[in-house]
C-alpha cells in the first residue's frame, strides 16, 4: 500500500496544498455564510475550463485549451469580484444571484464539454482528477497558495474585523469594499487553480467541512484555523491512502473522511456541553 | 464649548431618494444628545452622516479636526457565531490605531482591560462572546468603543430588546461615562421615554421632520403632538418624564 501511495505522491502533495489553502479561506467562507458563493465560483471555474476546451474544438482560440486556467481564472475572479461587491444589490436577494450563477455555470460547463472535440468525461468536473496532478501542477498550486496564505496571515485582523462587524470597521476608516474584494479575490484565485485538479466536489468540501470541524472543536479564531487546516490535511492523507488501498475514487474518499471528522468534532462538542 | 459636528442645510439620502432635507444643527463638545424617532424615520441616515460614512446630497457637514468616534452598533449587527472572546472584540476598537498588518501589543491589551473594567465586566475578559447576556454584550461593545479613546461616543439603539433592569443599567452606565469622563454622547433610540430621562438634549426625527432642543423644550405636549402627528400627553412621575399617546375618547388632562 505504501508503495502505491509513493507512486502517487505528487497527487498527494497537490491535494495537501489545495486542502491547506482552501481550509484557511474556508473559515471566512463558513463564518460569513457564503458557502454557496464558494460552490458557484467552483462552477464558474469549471465552466471556464469547459469553454476553453470547446473553443479549441471550434478552432477559435487554439492554445487556451492547453491552458484552460486562463478562462477559468477570468470567469472565477470576475464572479468573485461581482459577489464581493455585493452581487448586484437590488431587487434580487444576493443568495438568489448566487443560485442563478451556480445553476447556469454548472449547466454551461456540462453543455460545453459535451460538445468539445477534446471532451473529457463529464464527471471530471464534478469529481476532478486528483491522481493526475503532476509535480509541475503542485508547484503552480504552491505558487498560488503561498501568496494567498501570506496575504491572509498579514491582514488577518483586517479580514476578521470587516467580516465580524462591517459597520464599526467602516466608522474606523476601513474601506469595506476594498477588503471584501481582496478577500473574494483570494477565494476566486484559489478556487480557479484548485478546480483544475480537484473538481467542484472536492474544492467545495475543502472550503466548508474543515472549517466546520474547526468551529465545532475550537472556541478561538486561532484554534479554528488550526483545526481547519489539520482536519483538511489529515482527511487528504487518510482519504488518499484509503482510496489507493481499496481502489476507491480519491476525491469522494477524502470527502468521506472529512465528513467523519465533522461527525467526530460534533460528538466532541456534544460531550463538552454535558 | 466648540462644535464637534455641524450640519448646515444638509440634505441626506441615497442616490436620488431624499430622506431628510435642510438639516441645520450642531453637536457640541460635552453634549449628551438623544436622537429619537420611529424605525425608518431617518435616524440611521443622520447617524451615518455624523459618522462620515454618508455624504450629504446638498449642504455641508463639518467635523472638527481630530474628531474620533467610539461607535456602538446595534447588538444584532454583530455576528455572534465568530469564536471570539470579550477581549478579542474590545481590541478591535484599537485596530485602526495599531496599523495595517500589525498585531495588538501589550499596551493595547492593557487598554482593553481598562475599558472592560470601566464598564464593569473585566472578569468576563476571556469569556466567549456568544455566552454573554444581552446587557453584557452591550457593555462589551461599549468597552470596544471606549478603548479607541474617542471624543464622541455614539450608541445605536443601545437598549433595544433589553429587559427593564438591563436597560436601566446600560443607560446609567452611559450617563456615568458622560458625567465622569465629560464624554460627548449621542444616543439613537426609538424609545423616547427611555432616552428623555437620561440625555440633556433631544433630536426628534419623524414624519420627514426634524427638531432639536433641550429636553424641557422638546418634552412638551404641543411639540410632541405636532411631531408624532397624534395627540399625546406628557406627564411626570417621581421626576421621570412619561409620554403616552392619548386614547380615543379622552381629552387633554391639562385643559
Amino acid at each position: 500500500m505504501f508503495d502505491a501511495v509513493v507512486l502517487f505522491r505528487e497527487a498527494l502533495y497537490g491535494a495537501l496544498v489545495i486542502g491547506l489553502a482552501c481550509s484557511v479561506i474556508g473559515v471566512y467562507v463558513v463564518l460569513r455564510r457564503i458557502v454557496f458563493v464558494g460552490a458557484a465560483l467552483a462552477e464558474l471555474s469549471s465552466a471556464g475550463i469547459a469553454l476553453a476546451l470547446w473553443l479549441e474544438g471550434q478552432s477559435l482560440m487554439l492554445g487556451l485549451a492547453t491552458h484552460p486556467i486562463a478562462l477559468a481564472l477570468i470567469l472565477t475572479i470576475g464572479g468573485a469580484l461581482f459577489f464581493g461587491a455585493g452581487g448586484g444589490r437590488g431587487r434580487i436577494p444576493p443568495d438568489a444571484t448566487v443560485g442563478v450563477t451556480y445553476a447556469v455555470a454548472g449547466a454551461a460547463g456540462i453543455l460545453l464539454i459535451s460538445k468539445a472535440a477534446v471532451g473529457e468525461a463529464h464527471d471530471i468536473f464534478l469529481a476532478g482528477n486528483i491522481l493526475g496532478i503532476t509535480r509541475a501542477d503542485t508547484l503552480v498550486l504552491l505558487a498560488v497558495a503561498i501568496p494567498v496564505l501570506v496575504i491572509h496571515a498579514v491582514f488577518y485582523k483586517e479580514f476578521l474585523f470587516v467580516s465580524f462587524d462591517r459597520e464599526t470597521a467602516r466608522t474606523l476608516g476601513y474601506n469595506i469594499n476594498i477588503w471584501n474584494l481582496l478577500l473574494y479575490f483570494t477565494l476566486g484565485v484559489v478556487i480557479a487553480f484548485a478546480m483544475q485538479s480537484a473538481g467542484v466536489m472536492l474544492v467545495f468540501n475543502f472550503l466548508v467541512l474543515p472549517a466546520v470541524t474547526g468551529l465545532l472543536v475550537s472556541r478561538s479564531m486561532g484554534g479554528v484555523f488550526l483545526w481547519s487546516v489539520v482536519s483538511a490535511l489529515v482527511a487528504s492523507l487518510i482519504g488518499f491512502t484509503l482510496s489507493v488501498r481499496f481502489d476507491l475514487p480519491t476525491s469522494p474518499a477524502i470527502i468521506a473522511v472529512s465528513g467523519v471528522a465533522v461527525l467526530v468534532a460534533f460528538l466532541i462538542r456534544l460531550a463538552q456541553r454535558r | 464649548m466648540g462644535d464637534l459636528v455641524r450640519f448646515d442645510g444638509a440634505t441626506l439620502g441615497y442616490g436620488r431618494r431624499v430622506v431628510l432635507s435642510d438639516l441645520t444643527f450642531a453637536i457640541s463638545e460635552g453634549d449628551f444628545l438623544g436622537m429619537v424617532g420611529p424605525n425608518g424615520a431617518g435616524k440611521t441616515t443622520i447617524l451615518r452622516a455624523i459618522l462620515r460614512t454618508l455624504k450629504p446630497l446638498h449642504g455641508t457637514i463639518t467635523h472638527t479636526p481630530n474628531i474620533r468616534f467610539g461607535y456602538v452598533p446595534q447588538r444584532d449587527q454583530v455576528d455572534y457565531n465568530f469564536p471570539l472572546t470579550v477581549v478579542d472584540v474590545v481590541l478591535m476598537g484599537r485596530y485602526d490605531r495599531i496599523g495595517l498588518g500589525r498585531r495588538p501589543g501589550e499596551r493595547d491589551r492593557d487598554l482593553a482591560c481598562k475599558a472592560l473594567q470601566h464598564v464593569g465586566i473585566l472578569d468576563l475578559a476571556d469569556q466567549s462572546l456568544n455566552l454573554l447576556s444581552g446587557g453584557q454584550k452591550q457593555r462589551t461593545l461599549i468597552a470596544r468603543a471606549l478603548v479607541g479613546e474617542p471624543n464622541v461616543l455614539v450608541l445605536d439603539e443601545p437598549t433595544s430588546g433589553m429587559d427593564l433592569v438591563s436597560t436601566t443599567q446600560i443607560l446609567g452606565l452611559v450617563r456615568q461615562l458622560h458625567e465622569r469622563n465629560n464624554l460627548t454622547v449621542l444616543m439613537v433610540s426609538h424609545a423616547l421615554n427611555e432616552v428623555a430621562n437620561y440625555v440633556e438634549r433631544i433630536a426628534l426625527v419623524m414624519n420627514g421632520g426634524f427638531r432639536i432642543g433641550p429636553v424641557d423644550e422638546i418634552m412638551t405636549q404641543p411639540v410632541l403632538s405636532a411631531m408624532y402627528g397624534i395627540p399625546v400627553d406628557v406627564d411626570s412621575f417621581n421626576g421621570h418624564r412619561i409620554v403616552v399617546a392619548r386614547r380615543e375618547g379622552t381629552t387633554d388632562a391639562n385643559v
